[in-house]
C-alpha cells in the first residue's frame, strides 16, 4: 500500500515537473489538450469515490455556524490577498460565509501539494491555477467543478463580463471549469528621469526606427560607467525583439504560417525585427551586445533598477519599483507601449490572461464558494492591483485598481504612462493558438540569432539558415 | 524439510531481510528506471500526452540521432571536453602531487585548498568562474595586459567557450585526482627511492622511472571514474552557457535533457542515455584491456 503511494507521489511529481516545464514556455494563454492524460483520469476516478463519501454533509450553512471556505493561491498574503479575504469576511459577515486564504508557493511542489489535497477530497473549497497546462490537467482529472449550471442559475455570463476574446481559450467544449480573472499588459518600463533630462516626451506610439533614435539620444558614458538607452534582454531571452515588438505585427502565431506547416522566419517584419537588435547593438551601440548581457548575465531587474539603461522590455519587473528594500531608488519609472515594425499594420498588443479561479468539486460547500467566485471575479481581485494584478472583469472601476496600483509608491510611478500602458485596456492580445514544435523551432532561432548578433552571420542568411532548418524540423 | 535445511533457510532469509532496505533502493530507483528508459527508447513517446501513449518504432531513435546535428555537436564537444580533461587534469595532479610532497613546506593548507573546488557546491563554483570570464574579471584583463586589443570573450566566443569550460573543469577535478595521488605516494617503499640515489638517479629520472610505474595503478583508477564523471558534465554547461554560443558548448547529457524536459520527446532522449551509456562502456572496456601494458601492480 505504501509502495504504491510512494509510487502514484512519484507519477504525480513527475507530471508536475512536465507541467512546469510546459509551462515556463510563455504566457500566451493557450489551452493545452492532453498534459498527462493517461495518469490523470486515473487519480481523478480515484478521488471521486474518496470524496463521494464524506461529502454532502454540511451543505448549507446557518449564520450561527458560519461556513468557512479554504481558498488557496499562490500569491503572497501580503500582495494583496490577505486584504481581499478580510474584505469578503467583512461583506459576508451576516450571510454566514467566512473565508480562509492558504498560500502555496506557484513552483512544483506548492502544485503538487495543492493536487494531493484536492485528490484527498477536502481541505480546498476554491483554488487558484495559474498555468494553462495545470488546469486541463485539473480540468481532465475531475479536479474542478463545471460552472454551467450555476452560471445559467444566477444569469453569470461569463463571456460577457471579462470579454468572450480573452476567456475563449479557457473554454473546454463549451464548459467554463475556472473564471480567469487577472490580464496583464506588457510595455517598455522606462526611466523617466533619463526622458526628462534628455528632453524627451514619454512616447505613446513608436516604431522601431524612432525607438533607435531614442535609445541613441539616451545613451552616455563609457566602460562600466556607460549608461544604455535601452536593453533587450538577449541573455534571458535572445527573441525579445520578435516575441514582443514583431509580434504586434505577426499575432501571437508569428513563428509560424500555412497553420503551423511551415516557419515564418523571412518574413520581412521577423527580419527588421533581427535587424533592429543588431543595429542597436552593433552599430550605435545603443543596447548592451549580446555577447555582454551573455558573459555579465545581465538581467532587465538590475539593468533598470541600477540604472544602467534607460528601458528595458519587461513591464512584469514593476514589482521591483515597490522593493525599495532590494533596489533602493528614487528615479520615476514610467511605461510605453513596445515600438511596432516601421512598415507593417501592428494590431496586436502584447498581453494574456491568467489567475483562473476554480471551485473544488468535493467541497461541502459548492453554493458558499460559487459566491466567493462571484465575488472575487468581480470585485475581490481590486486589492491585488497592489502586487500589480489587473482584474480582467470588464465592469470593474479603473480608479479603485489604480489606487491599489500606485499604493506606496506614489512619487516613483508616472500615472499617466502606467495607467495607460498596464492598467487601461489597450486592444486585441496576441494569442498563441499554435505551437508544433515550438521549443525546437525557437531554439533553432535562438541559435540563428546569436549568430547574428555575433556578427557571424548576415540578418539575411541567419534567417534563411533558421528558415530552413525549421522547415526541415517541421517536415520530419 | 530437514532441520537442518530449515535453518539454513531462516538464516538465508535474516540476511536478505538485512539487505532488503538497499536492494529495494535499488530495484526502485535503479533497475526499474534503467529497464524504463531502455524500453521507451524503442518508441516515440512524447511527455505531454501522458504514460503508455506511445508507439513502438524499433530503432528509429537509434538512427534518427546520427542525423541530428544537435546530438552530433553534443557528441564532438563532449568527447573533445573528455579526451583533453582527462590527461591534462592527471598530468597536472601527479605533478602536483609530487611536488607538494617533496618540496613544498605547510603541505596540509595546501592540498585542503586544491580539495575545496571539489567539495564546493557546483553552482555557486560555476557562478564564480562565470564571473571570472566576464569582461571585467580576471582572464581578460590579463589578456590585455599582454596587449591583445580585442581579447577573446570567453564564454560568449564561438572558439574559445568550450576551452573555458574545460579550464574549469581541469580546476575542478584536480583536487581530487591530488589527493588520491597524495596517499598513493606516501605509500610508496622508501627503499627502492634510496637504492635509486645510491645509482646516481636524479629527481627527474626517479619521478619518470619510479613514481610514475609506481603510481600506474591510481592512475588508471583516476582515468576511468574520470572519463565517466567528464562524460556527465551537466550543471557547468547549464549554468555557464546553456550549450552556447550556438553550439559550441552543448554537451550529451545537456542535450539529453532539453530533448526530454523543453521538447518532452523521452523516447529519443532515453535512446541517447543509452548510446551515452555505450560511449562510456566501450572507453573503460578499452582501458581495461589496454592496461596490461602499462599498469604494474
Amino acid at each position: 500500500m505504501k509502495m504504491k503511494r510512494t509510487m502514484a507521489l512519484i507519477l504525480a511529481g513527475l507530471l508536475g515537473i512536465s507541467a512546469a516545464a510546459c509551462g515556463a514556455k510563455g504566457t500566451d494563454g493557450q489551452a493545452s489538450g492532453g498534459s498527462g492524460a493517461g495518469a490523470d483520469t486515473d487519480s481523478g476516478s480515484e478521488a471521486q469515490t474518496g470524496g463521494g463519501a464524506s461529502g454532502k454533509t454540511e451543505s448549507g450553512g446557518s449564520a450561527e455556524d458560519p461556513v468557512l471556505l479554504k481558498i488557496w493561491g499562490g500569491v503572497p498574503p501580503e500582495a494583496g490577498p490577505q486584504a481581499s479575504v478580510d474584505l469578503f469576511n467583512e461583506a459576508y459577515k451576516d450571510k454566514g460565509i467566512q473565508a480562509e486564504y492558504v498560500y502555496y508557493v506557484n513552483d512544483e511542489n506548492g502544485n503538487l501539494k495543492l493536487e494531493t489535497t484536492l485528490m484527498a477530497g477536502e481541505g480546498v473549497d476554491a483554488y487558484m491555477s495559474y498555468d494553462e497546462r495545470y488546469l486541463s490537467k485539473r480540468v481532465e482529472g475531475g479536479m474542478a467543478l463545471d460552472l454551467t449550471e450555476l452560471c445559467e442559475r444566477d444569469g453569470f455570463d461569463i463571456k460577457e463580463l471579462f470579454g468572450e476574446e480573452m476567456v475563449s481559450s479557457y473554454e473546454y467544449d463549451g464548459v467554463f471549469y475556472c473564471i480567469p480573472t487577472k490580464r496583464d499588459q506588457y510595455g517598455m518600463m522606462l526611466n523617466k528621469d533619463m526622458f526628462d533630462e534628455a528632453g524627451i516626451p514619454i512616447p505613446t506610439e513608436w516604431t522601431y526606427s524612432e525607438f533607435r533614435e531614442i535609445a541613441k539620444q539616451l545613451t552616455h558614458g563609457e566602460g562600466e560607467q556607460k549608461v544604455y538607452g535601452a536593453f533587450l534582454n538577449t541573455d534571458q531571452n535572445i527573441l525579445t525583439t520578435f516575441q514582443y515588438f514583431g509580434v504586434s505585427a505577426l499575432g501571437g502565431d508569428w513563428m509560424y504560417k500555412d497553420g503551423g506547416a511551415a516557419t515564418n522566419f523571412t518574413h520581412p517584419v521577423v527580419i527588421e525585427s533581427a535587424q533592429l537588435a543588431y543595429d542597436m547593438m552593433n552599430v550605435d551601440g545603443s543596447a548592451p551586445t549580446h555577447v555582454d548581457s551573455v558573459t555579465q548575465k545581465l538581467s532587465c531587474d538590475g539593468m533598470f533598477m541600477n540604472e544602467r539603461t534607460a528601458m528595458v522590455p519587461a513591464s512584469w519587473t514593476v514589482r521591483n519599483v515597490k522593493n525599495l528594500e532590494a533596489y533602493p531608488h528614487d528615479f520615476v519609472t514610467a511605461f510605453a507601449p513596445y515600438p511596432v515594425p516601421d512598415n507593417a499594420e501592428s494590431p496586436y498588443i502584447m498581453g494574456g490572461v491568467g489567475d483562473m479561479l476554480s471551485i473544488n468539486p468535493k467541497s461541502p460547500n459548492i453554493d458558499a464558494c460559487w459566491e466567493y467566485v462571484k465575488w472575487y471575479s468581480t470585485e475581490g481581485i481590486i486589492p491585488l492591483a497592489y502586487g500589480g494584478r489587473i482584474p480582467l472583469c470588464k465592469s470593474i472601476d479603473t480608479d479603485e485598481v489604480v489606487e491599489y496600483f500606485f499604493r506606496d509608491a506614489e512619487d516613483l510611478l508616472d500615472e499617466e504612462s502606467t495607467k495607460y500602458v498596464m492598467i487601461e485596456p489597450r486592444g486585441s492580445y496576441a494569442f498563441l493558438t499554435i505551437s508544433p514544435k515550438a521549443s525546437e523551432l525557437g531554439d533553432i532561432l535562438k541559435e540563428e540569432m546569436e549568430a547574428i548578433l555575433n556578427g557571424q552571420k548576415s540578418v539575411e542568411e541567419g534567417l534563411a539558415d533558421a528558415e530552413r532548418r525549421g522547415n526541415e524540423l517541421l517536415a520530419k | 524439510m530437514s532441520a537442518k535445511k530449515l535453518r539454513q533457510l531462516k538464516t538465508d532469509i535474516t540476511g536478505y531481510l538485512f539487505i532488503l532496505p538497499n536492494i529495494l533502493g535499488m530495484v526502485l530507483f535503479t533497475l526499474v528506471p534503467m529497464i524504463f528508459s531502455l524500453i521507451i527508447s524503442f518508441t516515440d513517446w512524447n511527455f505531454v500526452k501522458g504514460f503508455g501513449s506511445w508507439e513502438w518504432i524499433g530503432i528509429e531513435n537509434y538512427l534518427e540521432m546520427w542525423q541530428d546535428e544537435w546530438f552530433l555537436s553534443a557528441l564532438r564537444n563532449t568527447v573533445i571536453l573528455a579526451f583533453v580533461c582527462v590527461p591534462v587534469t592527471i598530468a597536472l595532479a601527479l605533478v602536483i602531487a609530487v611536488a607538494v610532497e617533496r618540496f613544498a613546506y605547510a603541505k596540509l593548507p595546501i592540498r585542503l585548498a586544491m580539495f575545496m573546488p571539489y567539495i564546493s557546491n557546483v553552482v555557486a563554483v560555476t557562478i564564480v568562474w562565470v564571473m571570472m570570464y566576464s569582461p571585467w574579471g580576471p582572464f581578460t584583463q590579463m589578456v590585455k595586459m599582454f596587449g591583445v586589443k580585442n581579447p577573446p570573450q570567453w564564454l560568449g566566443d564561438y572558439t574559445w567557450a568550450l576551452p573555458a569550460v574545460i579550464l574549469m573543469m581541469i580546476w575542478a577535478n584536480v583536487g581530487y585526482c591530488v589527493m588520491i595521488y597524495t596517499s598513493a605516494i606516501q605509500g610508496l617503499p622508501g627503499d627502492v627511492y634510496e637504492a635509486a640515489r645510491m645509482d646516481g638517479a636524479g629527481e627527474i629520472c626517479q619521478f619518470f622511472r619510479l613514481t610514475v610505474p609506481f603510481l600506474s595503478p591510481t592512475t588508471f583508477f583516476l582515468v576511468i571514474t574520470l572519463f565517466i564523471n567528464v562524460f556527465q558534465i551537466f550543471a557547468q554547461v547549464q549554468i555557464m552557457t546553456k550549450g552556447g554560443p550556438g553550439t559550441s558548448t552543448n554537451v550529451m547529457v545537456y542535450y539529453i535533457y532539453k530533448s526530454a524536459f523543453n521538447y518532452y520527446n523521452m523516447g529519443y532522449a532515453a535512446a541517447m542515455s543509452w548510446i551515452l551509456f555505450a560511449i562510456l562502456f566501450v572507453i573503460t572496456i578499452i582501458q581495461w584491456r589496454g592496461q596490461k601494458r602499462w599498469v604494474s601492480y
